[in-house]
Formats: structure tokens, C-alpha cells, sequence
């Protein structure tokens, strides 16, 4: 786990109290209050909300399931623990789960073959579609779902926010994730965003012709940045 | 040729797409270099990347003097830029440049590449502040910090242990927050354009040159 050993990877966030946010859970993202009763309350409501659910192969056709779990277990979601020093550290995990189209197809196979054996006809389409349905079933039941955790830390004092994550796409969807279950607004440290928050004025900072190598027209900026 | 193939081939002939030699069309090939053109600039614009790639280019430049880049908390933060060094651009042939060698940062050729149009994309940084050394990859368009190596942890106890790991990579996220603070500094002013930016040229075509 990345929080707790190994290479550290993590994408960088700075977190704002969203506008639906009670004060005291406001006051402990970003200044004073960490670590308070009404804090631990806000991120156990919040990331209760989100909290992963598992799979259930036997029932529905869902595939993917995704959400918050405790840092050092990841089959607990009562986050009582979940702050520790200035941080509260949890993690998200997302589990997947496929039944690979090869093996529906050589099961599908083996039973087209022992059906015209029996019966002394090939199976219609219609049958083959039947049982093309109940082998996915029974293999989706056999098949154990794939699971990535990702940790998280939020440094309630200061209002960082750390996803230890190195996919770009894990990353989109933990700040979702986090934005709806905790109500917070999460802004990438990106040279461009640190910019916006000193007061750059957006205009100033168009690429620089002698190093990019040509130039490039306001317009043409504008839209790319989208 | 297999009757199939050979069908194939017949085929894209006689739409255009290859010529007698069985190879693409210059339409063709135009059109692949034009996609991948058009891949690199929407790289380039998107989030504004180009500030990333100027900043990281621009650090590049500063670290070779192995001064103190900026001051964080009363300590100097010296920057080496350390091993494989990735370089992109727009505005020749080539849109992607990867360097790899102990001294590939600094060398004669990457010069020459930047001095073409191409910056520094993604590079790994060796960062020293407050006689602790931190190493990370940074890229230009997130400036997520990848493959990260920290300090040595000092303390014992398990918990406290996790707690300074902790300190020490929000540490590292400041230092680069510092960094970028710093170029923000020199790019807003007119420094940029009158001082900096000669200066930068300078020293890429003076290593060229010395190659």
C-alpha cells in the first residue's frame, strides 16, 4: 500500500469546503479543528455514503463496483479510525469483474457438440442463445472480480489532498468520488491553477513563441485549453 | 501473395491508397504526420501544458548552476535533473524526444532539441532542501509526483513512522509548489521576454555549439 511503504506516487489536490458544507467539517478543511468529534463525524457520514459495495456474482449483471474503504483493511467501510495525526487516511477501491468471451465460447462449444450427440441434430440459434446466457451466468458466479485499491490523504489542517494513484482515469473518478461524498472542491496544483489562484490574469500567460518554436494564435489557445 | 492479399492490395490501388509499389500514397503519409501534429498540439494546449513544459525547461536551465533554485521555510531548494528526460513539441518533424543517460539532462544533444522548438514533458528530479534529498518524476501537464524516493524515516514507532512518511511527501509537494511559485515569479514579469528567455536560448544553442 503506498500510503504505508514503497515508491510514492500520488496525484496533488488542494480541497475548498464545498457551498453545502456545515461549518464545523468547513473549519477542519483548511485551518484549525482537525481531528474534532464533528469532523470525524463529517468523513464517517460522508465516506459512508460512498462506501465500496461489493460485487454479487450470483445476483445482477453489474460488472464494476467502486468506493471508499478503510486504508488498512479493504473489506471495512465503518472508517471509525480514520484520522490519524492532521491526516484522515482512507482509501478507494475498485473491483471488476468479467467473464473473458473465451471461455463462454469453448463452454458453448462443448455443449453444441455433446447436444448433437445426444439429440442427432445440431442446436438451433435460438437454443444456442439460451445456453450462451446460462454459461455466462454460471461462469460469471466461478469468476473472482479483480480488485485495485487506491489510498487517499487529506491533511484536514491544511487542505491537501494526496491520490495515491498513478492512472490518470482512477484519479478523475477518486475526485468525483470525493467531491460528492465529503462536499469538497478539489483543485488540481497544476502550474496553470496556482497561477489562477495568485491572481494571474489568464491572458498573461500564453506559451512563450521563442521557446515553443512557433507561434500560436489567442484563439487557437483559447479553444485548445478546453 | 495469397489470392486475399493480393485482392487487398488490388483494391487500395485502385482507390488511391497505394501506389504501385504496393506502398501508401503521399496522401497518405501527410495525413498520418498531420494526425500526429494535431495529436501534439491539443497536448500542448490542453490545461495549459505548455506552462508545465516551460517551467520544467526553465528549471532545467536554473539547475545546472546547482544554486539554491528558491528558499523554502529559511533552506535553499537545489534541483539535479537525474536520468531519463522526456521532450515534446510542435513545432518540427519530431513531436516526442525520449533522452536516457546519467547525463542526458544536460547534454549537447537535448540542448539542441530544445533549442528546436521541443521542452522538457517529463523529467526525473533529484531535490535537495534542508539536508534532506527527495527524488521524483514530475510531468508537465499534472505535476503528479511519480516514483517518488523520500528521506530516510528517523522515527521508530510504527504510527509515527507512517505520520513522517506522510510530512515528508506533502514536503515534496511543497517544495514543487515552491518551484512552480518561483517560475511564476519570473514568467509574469518583464524579465521573461526581455532577460530570461535570451538567456535560455543562449545556453541552449551555447551547448549545442560545444557538441
Amino acid at each position: 500500500m503506498p500510503v504505508l511503504g514503497g515508491p510514492v506516487t500520488f496525484a496533488r489536490f488542494r480541497s475548498e469546503p464545498g457551498k453545502k458544507l456545515h461549518a464545523p467539517a468547513r473549519a477542519s478543511t483548511g485551518s484549525a479543528g482537525a481531528g474534532g468529534s464533528d469532523t470525524r463525524r463529517w468523513l464517517a457520514k460522508g465516506l459512508t455514503s460512498g462506501a465500496f459495495e461489493p460485487l454479487d456474482p450470483s445476483k445482477g449483471d453489474e460488472e464494476r463496483a467502486a468506493g471508499f474503504v478503510e486504508l488498512e483493511d479493504h473489506e471495512a467501510t465503518s472508517f471509525a479510525s480514520v484520522i490519524q495525526g492532521e491526516y484522515a487516511l482512507f482509501a478507494f477501491r475498485i473491483d471488476t469483474l468479467k467473464v473473458p468471451g473465451g471461455a463462454v465460447r469453448a463452454e458453448l462449444d462443448r455443449w453444441a457438440s455433446a447436444f448433437e450427440k445426444e439429440q442427432g441434430r445440431p442446436a438451433t440459434k435460438r437454443e444456442k442463445a439460451q445456453q450462451k446466457e446460462s454459461v455466462r451466468h454460471l461462469l460469471r458466479q466461478r469468476a473472482v472480480p479483480t480488485s485495485r485499491v487506491h489510498d487517499v490523504s487529506l491533511n484536514l489542517k491544511r487542505g491537501q489532498v494526496q491520490i495515491w494513484a498513478a492512472s490518470r482515469k482512477a484519479v478523475d473518478e477518486i475526485v468525483a468520488a470525493l467531491e460528492g461524498a465529503l462536499d469538497l472542491k478539489l483543485s488540481p496544483l497544476t502550474p496553470s491553477a496556482l497561477a489562477a489562484q495568485a491572481g494571474v490574469a489568464e491572458g498573461a500567460l500564453g506559451p512563450t513563441p521563442e521557446l515553443v518554436g512557433l507561434e500560436l494564435s489567442k484563439g487557437e489557445v483559447r479553444d485548445g485549453e478546453a | 501473395m495469397a489470392r486475399r492479399e493480393q485482392a487487398r492490395a488490388e483494391a487500395a490501388f485502385q482507390r488511391g491508397d497505394a501506389g504501385v509499389d504496393g506502398l501508401p500514397t503521399e496522401e497518405e503519409r501527410r495525413d498520418e504526420a498531420e494526425l500526429e501534429k494535431e495529436k501534439a498540439r491539443e497536448q500542448l494546449l490542453r490545461g495549459r501544458t505548455w506552462l508545465g513544459r516551460e517551467l520544467l525547461t526553465w528549471l532545467l536551465w536554473r539547475s545546472e548552476s546547482t544554486e539554491p533554485v528558491v528558499e523554502l521555510d529559511g533552506a535553499g531548494i537545489t534541483v539535479v535533473f537525474a536520468g531519463r528526460l522526456t521532450l515534446r513539441g510542435i513545432a518540427g518533424d519530431v513531436t516526442e524526444l525520449v533522452a536516457r543517460g546519467a547525463l542526458a539532462p544536460y547534454s549537447e544533444q537535448v540542448r539542441r532539441s530544445l533549442d528546436a522548438g521541443l521542452l522538457v514533458h517529463q523529467a526525473r528530479l533529484r531535490i535537495e532542501h534542508a539536508e534532506k534529498v527527495y527524488e521524483a518524476t514530475l510531468d508537465a501537464e499534472f505535476l503528479d509526483v511519480r516514483a517518488g524516493k523520500l528521506p530516510e524515516l528517523l522515527t521508530e514507532e510504527e504510527d509515527d513512522r507512517l505520520l513522517e512518511r506522510l510530512d515528508l511527501s506533502e514536503r515534496v509537494s511543497e517544495i514543487v509548489d515552491a518551484l512552480v511559485g518561483a517560475f511564476l515569479e519570473v514568467r509574469t514579469s518583464r524579465a521573461w521576454r526581455k532577460k530570461t528567455v535570451p538567456a535560455l536560448k543562449t545556453w541552449m544553442r551555447e551547448g549545442a555549439k560545444a557538441g
